[in-house]
């Protein structure tokens, strides 16, 4: 059944709810493969990004050992090429390509498409009471329009000259000239690559915005929003409008490797510096598009764990815009030891100091959500929680960076290494974590094995901080990034057992996740049914069976009260949906609420 | 979700305008040719120009004058970040 | 309360706001292409020619003009069809189709004559007046306008076999209107473009 909006006759903008009396009898193909059902989109979004997250692991995994063992031979290094390694010990070459791109595809295929192509789709139309997104045929063009970009940034290890090997970043004329870098086709392919997953991107936040904007249920208004939804509009608006920055460059980029443009090559007149501040001006935003949607989710899983509304929920909203606006002005802190005039530096500088307010309130705001709580530690809550410390630290050693005469002596070292790693993975990572062990009974229909859940957290937590921490010891000792061989290096030697001790613990890192993907794919075929509303939320999305029907709804829901009604005065239960009816509390509607784990 | 249940917009006069891009393009041909205008004020007034030209194409051919004053606060939200970018890249040229 | 319709909004349909928003990020990508411009003329002003030397002025204020022109068939194509004229929209649609085309086809024609004379955006071959960074940014930038011509062309083309087959009407028009959104975004870029390449 749809329905026209009573207001317009102009046959515009139907929902098509959920029909129980109608047997969905769409083809295989259709509803698993080339669906337009956000819920499947986001799913498929899901298996995508984990397995280029392994991807990317893999190749951490042989960066770490070359700087844990250098000179041994790599097990299983027998099957890399000639080109690749000799003897099973990596070439410099192949190293560079390692880190280029273990960065490229982290970044862009999987954080990204985790947090906004996956929770995106699962959470957007249900949160805001739709029947799935405003553009259904979109969203199905978005995911697959990142499968060949995916594709052929794999396909570059297997070219000549091998995967592009100029940093994630790409910087001119090293990524513009082959002559310099040794690499052909590989860097050219990563461009057009990049251009084409921005394009699936830009088609995802075009529908995120619409949606969010538009179709929210009656009743949803903007300060009823759940957090996630909040963090998502605002991660939208950013890509909408960086991206494209990003797509010129990568196009300039590709004309000067390509057809023999001068844009980047400044023997012509060309600007190496152009390229810096295009590819900074969306990478800027970029990062703030990591770690966005993260907040959303944390803000959720602890207000649902600590039994209470999200502390400052006005206050959190702000924030997310401010980190917002401010993050577009922040971006010349990445081009510190370019030769920029000081004076800009400077501004920049005090921008860059400014964003770490609003982020600190969030911070702050979530401490004051746990206090007094009543805390239940289940696996999402215990990831949620090891976001924040970890989030912390990272958003503390940015400090450091922000200020330009420190950044002068840890630039391009270790210490930036230790803060990416600690706001992407202690950061971004633990949050999707969180994320995707709370919504995965709503989504699969099955609970998570929590026994394994508790082992993959103890253990992530642990060897996390074990290999990220000592990085900070690493850059202030003087160990560049990028480096296939400190020990080229006399006052770098006495760092080598710290470079060892990382190591062995990314490998134990690496184990820990195997235990997640485990729990996973074994969760998805024999977990425990779950019910509709396992954690006890108010979202709309816990109203609904697990997986919830296509359509969603079944008619469009009514909206009283906002997401963080938990342990309401004078209510008998301590949460309350944010469709149960006014002035009654939670009314079982399904099922009996479930204890927590 | 209410949307314009009317189609009784007020209609912009479509050819007068057509006619004020016509006068403006010419404008911007002789300012550019035929004024002897020193370099940095003719740049500057073509600018002027051209911008006033696009501003009458997004005010009356899509509509921009008649639509809520949302959608337009939105969409000049986005002009800033625009010439934001376009300013700072421009310093790096001196 | 059932049989309301969701919150407020933007206050305009889906279609209609996606369109927006999407021209949103067409105005970043233009403005990255634009800024790269300035940043490269400024830096390096003594390579490109003063206006009408190499480039054709007169044709491509024509050129414009001729854009222009299909902006206001476009516009009168979308005020038939909100009136319910199908012989209107048909007609009006036809004519942006034969104008955009026309626009393309003097484009490319420049584009070949330039060729010709040693005007070409690889800097190793470049034999026009200037320097290379003229040439390179010169074809960058109205090559990818024209790109986004052609799609239009192709979507109006699109627009039109609906049209003739009866699809739209006075209840149903959105296809018409944000095409036209499109399409005028695309002159409007235009204008700029005109302005910055070949007056300044």
């Amino acid at each position: 059944m749809s329905t026209a909006t009573a207001a317009s006759p102009l046959r515009r903008d139907f929902q098509h709810w959920a029909d129980p009396t109608h047997p969905d009898d769409r083809p295989f193909i259709r509803k698993y493969i080339f669906s337009t059902d956000h819920k499947v989109i986001g799913s498929q979004f899901l298996i995508l990004s984990v397995f280029f997250l392994f991807v990317g692991g893999a190749l951490a995994m042989m960066m770490r050992w070359q700087l844990g063992f250098p000179g041994q031979a790599m097990p299983g290094g027998g099957v890399l090429a000639d080109t690749q390694a000799a003897q099973g010990i990596l070439l410099p070459e192949f190293y560079n390509a390692l880190v280029t791109m273990h960065g490229t595809i982290m970044i862009f295929f999987a954080i990204m498409p985790l947090l906004v192509g996956v929770f995106g789709n699962w959470l957007i139309p249900l949160q805001v009471g739709a029947s799935d997104m405003a553009f259904p045929r979109l969203n199905m063009l978005s995911f697959w329009s990142a499968v060949p970009a995916g594709l052929i940034m794999l396909s570059t290890f297997f070219v000549t000259g091998g995967a592009a090997a100029a940093g994630w970043t790409a910087y001119a004329p090293l990524s513009a000239v082959p002559e310099y870098s040794g690499v052909y086709w590989g860097q050219k392919l990563w461009c057009i690559s990049l251009v084409i997953l921005g394009f699936s991107s830009l088609m995802g936040a075009v529908n995120y915005i619409t949606t969010i904007v538009n179709m929210r249920a009656p009743g949803m208004t903007w300060m009823r929003l759940p957090l996630p939804i909040w963090a998502l509009l605002t991660t939208s608006v950013l890509i909408l409008l960086a991206i494209p920055v990003l797509a010129g460059a990568l196009i300039l980029l590709l004309f000067d490797q390509l057809i023999g443009t001068t844009f980047f090559l400044p023997e012509t007149g060309g600007q190496p510096l152009l390229w810096q501040h295009l590819f900074w001006y969306f990478g800027h935003p970029e990062v703030y598009i990591l770690i966005l949607p993260a907040f959303g989710i944390v803000s959720e899983v602890l207000a649902n764990g600590s039994r209470k509304p999200v502390f400052g929920y006005t206050f959190m909203v702000a924030a997310i815009g401010a980190i917002a606006f401010l993050g577009w002005i922040v971006w010349g802190h990445h081009m510190f030891q370019s030769g920029m005039n000081p004076m800009l530096g400077a501004s920049f500088m005090v921008t860059t100091m400014l964003i770490a307010v609003p982020t600190a309130i969030k911070v702050f705001n979530w401490l004051g959500t746990l206090w007094r709580g009543d805390l239940h530690f289940h696996v999402p809550m215990l990831n949620a929680l090891a976001f924040v410390s970890t989030f912390v630290v990272g958003g503390l050693s940015g400090v450091f960076m922000a200020s330009t005469p420190v950044d002068i002596y840890i630039h391009d070292t270790y210490f930036i290494v230790a803060h990416i790693h600690y706001v992407l993975f202690g950061g971004s990572l633990f949050a999707i974590f969180a994320g995707v062990t709370f919504w995965f009974p709503k989504f699969f229909g099955r609970m998570m094995n929590s026994t394994l859940g508790y082992i993959h957290f103890a253990m992530t937590y642990v060897f996390f901080n074990l290999t990220f921490f000592p990085m900070h010891n690493l850059g202030l000792g003087g160990m560049m990034r990028r480096l296939y061989d400190p020990n080229q290096y006399e006052f770098l030697q006495p760092l080598q057992p710290m470079n060892t001790f990382i190591t062995i613990s990314a490998f134990l890192l690496g184990v820990g996740q195997l235990v997640f993907l485990g729990n996973f794919v074994w969760s998805i075929f024999r977990g425990k049914k779950a019910p509709p509303n396992p954690w006890r939320a108010n979202t709309l999305e816990w109203t609904l069976p697990s997986p919830p029907p296509h359509g969603n709804f079944q008619s469009m829901p009514v909206v009283h009260r906002g997401p963080y009604e938990y342990s309401a005065p004078g209510a008998p239960d301590d949460f309350w949906p944010q469709d149960a009816a006014p002035g009654e509390p939670s009314q079982p509607r399904h099922e009996p609420a479930e204890a927590l784990s | 979700m209410a949307d314009e249940t009317t189609i009784e917009r007020k209609h912009p006069r479509y050819f007068l305008i057509w006619f004020y891009l016509l006068v403006l393009t010419v404008a911007e041909v002789m300012v550019a040719f035929v004024s002897h205008l020193p370099d940095a004020v003719a740049i500057i007034v073509l600018l002027i120009l051209a911008v006033w030209k696009a501003a009458l194409v997004a005010m009356y051919y899509m509509h921009l004058k008649f639509e809520p004053p949302r959608l337009v606060v939105m969409v000049l939200a986005a002009l800033p970040l625009a010439i934001l970018l376009t300013l700072i890249v421009l310093q790096e040229g001196f | 309360m059932p049989g309301t319709g969701p919150m407020e909004g933007m206050r305009v349909y889906n279609m209609k706001l996606g369109m927006w928003v999407f021209l949103l990020s067409e105005v970043m990508f233009f403005s990255g292409l634009i800024g790269s411009y300035i940043v490269l003329r400024f830096a390096s002003p003594e390579q490109w020619a003063e206006p009408n030397v190499v480039l054709n002025v007169p044709l491509t204020g024509l050129n414009t003009f001729i854009l222009i022109c299909s902006s206001v068939t476009m516009v009168k194509a979308f005020a038939a069809i909100e009136h319910g004229d199908q012989a209107g929209l048909k007609k009006w649609l036809v004519g942006t189709i034969l104008l955009g085309s026309t626009f393309l086809s003097i484009q490319v024609y420049e584009y070949i004559k330039l060729i010709h004379e040693g005007f070409v955006p690889m800097a190793a071959r470049y034999a026009a007046e200037g320097g290379p960074l003229y040439g390179s940014t010169f074809y960058t930038m109205t090559g990818f306008h024209g790109t986004h011509v052609t799609i239009g062309v192709l979507c109006l083309i699109f627009t039109a076999i609906k049209a003739f087959r009866g699809k739209y009407s006075k209840d149903n028009y959105a296809g018409v209107e944000v095409i036209g959104l499109y399409w005028h975004f695309v002159d409007l870029v235009w204008i700029i473009l005109f302005t910055i390449v070949y007056l300044i």
